[in-house]
């Protein structure tokens, strides 16, 4: 749908102007995006007409509108809730960013690591990291620790693995280049490796990204008594899934919030890749 | 004239034991400064093998290299390398490219925007310096890369195949540009190609090689006048050349 609307032929015609420039890229957006947002206006609009027409009790599931008032109502709870599930997810995230990618660089150079680490890594990139999330509660109790940690598992293995292969995938013709200028290790590094490395860097970081709100979630689940996640438990059992679906709703503005972020700085960090030219 | 490069006994062998592949050698061959030399071989003949040797990216596994008087044990930072695939980075512009290989040398690019400008004129690109490199076609990309390849001066410049993924035109057109490059400064050339016509029109000797383990079956002087236009092409002691060379690798089983 995207390809199709923003070929060639379109996207030459300069619109007019009809005012300041916000307003133009937001007309811009709109004229391409119209089909999107007109699929997601008749999709409320039928769950809205639905629950009266098949007559759907209210404990069951609600209207959207319904669901906006409800959130309404306990707005204070659900804005720290949502304070404190974007916290275990941000941190939980940045730190795993932060250790992931140098311990990348050191496995993608280091060949003693590359056989002792990186196929250990290999290999609990196989278990479900959410599983250990029962134990580190048990460990570490309810509060914000044991969940940054099960974010930040959840997070740092996709990091890991693609900044391993960012980091050991320099076209051989680029580093004999690099080599014929007699430059030291950390130049090239920095002009050449790591600029280089940043595409497929990114595919491991908005992959964690959505990882990120998935792990506070189901750390909250387990064992909490704050967060989104523990709203959505207590509401449910509580036969009220207006507020469910409120915290619900707040999830995945979080979750879009975060790989919109990461997106934005993809865009920022590497205007020249493919993936971001194709999409701009 | 001084000698430029000199190979002597020079052989490559890949692997070790019953796998070992015998990709080269032994071979012999002077290069005089200054000259335009070609290494003209099918693929696989290992004359990419050599080029890295030359230039110190790889060892040799016997033999020893010289270049300028010196042994080649290490990469050689006064040659300047270009490939089949250019080094350019998709980051960087072109003019930001071409200063990269001043930057990895630790030289400031803003000293040697002079040579930077008359470079990118030369291969007719003085409307593209800050034109991203996915915004040019391949034959663009190529001239811009034979800037970066000598923006620091080289003495020495080898190049494996610059115009081995071109088409027929582009290439024709390139060649022209970097004959006039060499015969501007006169740095020496290693060329590597497949193209028996490439190689007659841009060397002053053209070195065949056989097919694996490539060696060097006989060195043929080119003594056609520069500059090689479309005249100098046409002519019958080109043609000749060519055919004699054709004939050599008929002999060969190649052609």
């Amino acid at each position: 749908m995207a390809s199709a609307s923003s070929s060639p032929a379109r996207a030459q015609q300069a619109p007019a102007r009809y005012g300041p420039r916000w307003f133009d890229t937001l007309a811009r957006w709109a004229a391409k995006s119209w089909m999107m947002l007109a699929f997601f206006v008749c999709f409320f609009l039928f769950w809205e007409v639905s629950i009266d027409l098949f007559h759907i009790p209210p404990y069951i599931l609600n209207k959207p509108s319904e669901i906006v008032m409800a959130s309404r109502s306990d707005f204070h709870r659900l804005l720290s809730y949502t304070g404190i599930t974007a916290a275990e997810a941000v941190i939980g995230y940045v730190v795993a960013i932060t250790v992931a990618v140098p311990l990348g660089l050191a496995i993608a150079f280091s060949s003693i690591l590359r056989r002792t680490i990186y196929p250990f890594f290999v290999s609990l990139e196989m278990t479900p990291k959410i599983a250990f999330a029962p134990i580190f509660i048990s460990w570490l109790g309810f509060g914000l620790l044991p969940k940054v940690i099960i974010v930040f598992l959840v997070c740092f293995f996709p990091i890991v693995l693609n900044a391993i292969l960012a980091f050991s995938s320099l076209g051989d013709e680029l580093e004999r280049f690099c080599r014929s200028t007699g430059a030291g290790w950390a130049r090239v590094f920095w002009k050449v490796r790591l600029p280089a490395a940043m595409p497929q860097c990114f595919v491991g970081f908005k992959y964690a990204a959505l990882n990120a709100t998935v792990g506070a979630t189901i750390a909250e689940f387990i064992g909490s008594d704050q967060g989104l996640g523990f709203y959505i438990q207590i509401t449910t059992g509580n036969m009220r899934p207006d507020l469910a679906f409120a915290g619900i709703f707040l999830l995945t503005f979080l979750g879009l919030l975060m790989f919109g972020a990461v997106t934005l700085a993809e865009r920022l960090l590497i205007p020249w890749h493919i993936s971001v030219r194709r999409h701009a | 004239m001084t000698t430029a490069v000199q190979l002597s006994n020079v052989s490559k062998t890949f692997g070790s034991g019953p796998d070992a592949v015998h990709a080269f050698g032994p071979v012999d061959l002077t290069i005089e400064g200054g000259e335009f030399v070609s290494l003209l071989g099918p693929s696989g003949c290992g004359k990419s093998t050599l080029m890295l040797m030359i230039a110190g990216l790889l060892g040799a596994s016997e033999g020893e290299i010289r270049v300028n008087g010196e042994r080649v044990v290490k990469p050689r930072t006064d040659i300047g390398i270009m490939f089949q695939d250019n080094t350019l980075v998709p980051w960087r512009p072109v003019e930001g490219n071409i200063a990269l290989q001043l930057e990895l040398r630790g030289l400031e690019p803003a000293r040697h925007k002079a040579r930077i400008d008359e470079l990118l004129k030369s291969v007719r690109l003085e409307g593209f310096a800050h034109r991203m490199p996915y915004e040019l076609s391949g034959g663009m990309q190529q001239r811009a890369a034979f800037c970066q390849a000598l923006v620091h001066d080289p003495q020495t410049v080898l190049l494996d195949e610059p115009l081995g993924k071109l088409d027929a035109m582009t290439r024709e057109s390139i060649r022209t540009d970097l004959q006039a490059l060499w015969m501007q400064k006169r740095p020496t050339v290693v060329f590597v190609t497949h193209s028996i016509e490439e190689a007659v029109q841009l060397s002053s000797r053209v070195c065949v090689v056989t097919p694996r383990p490539g060696r060097i079956d006989r060195v043929i002087e080119i003594d056609l006048p520069w500059p090689r236009d479309l005249d100098v092409k046409r002519s019958p002691k080109f043609a000749g050349y060519v055919a004699d060379i054709q004939g050599i690798f008929h002999g060969f089983g190649i052609l």
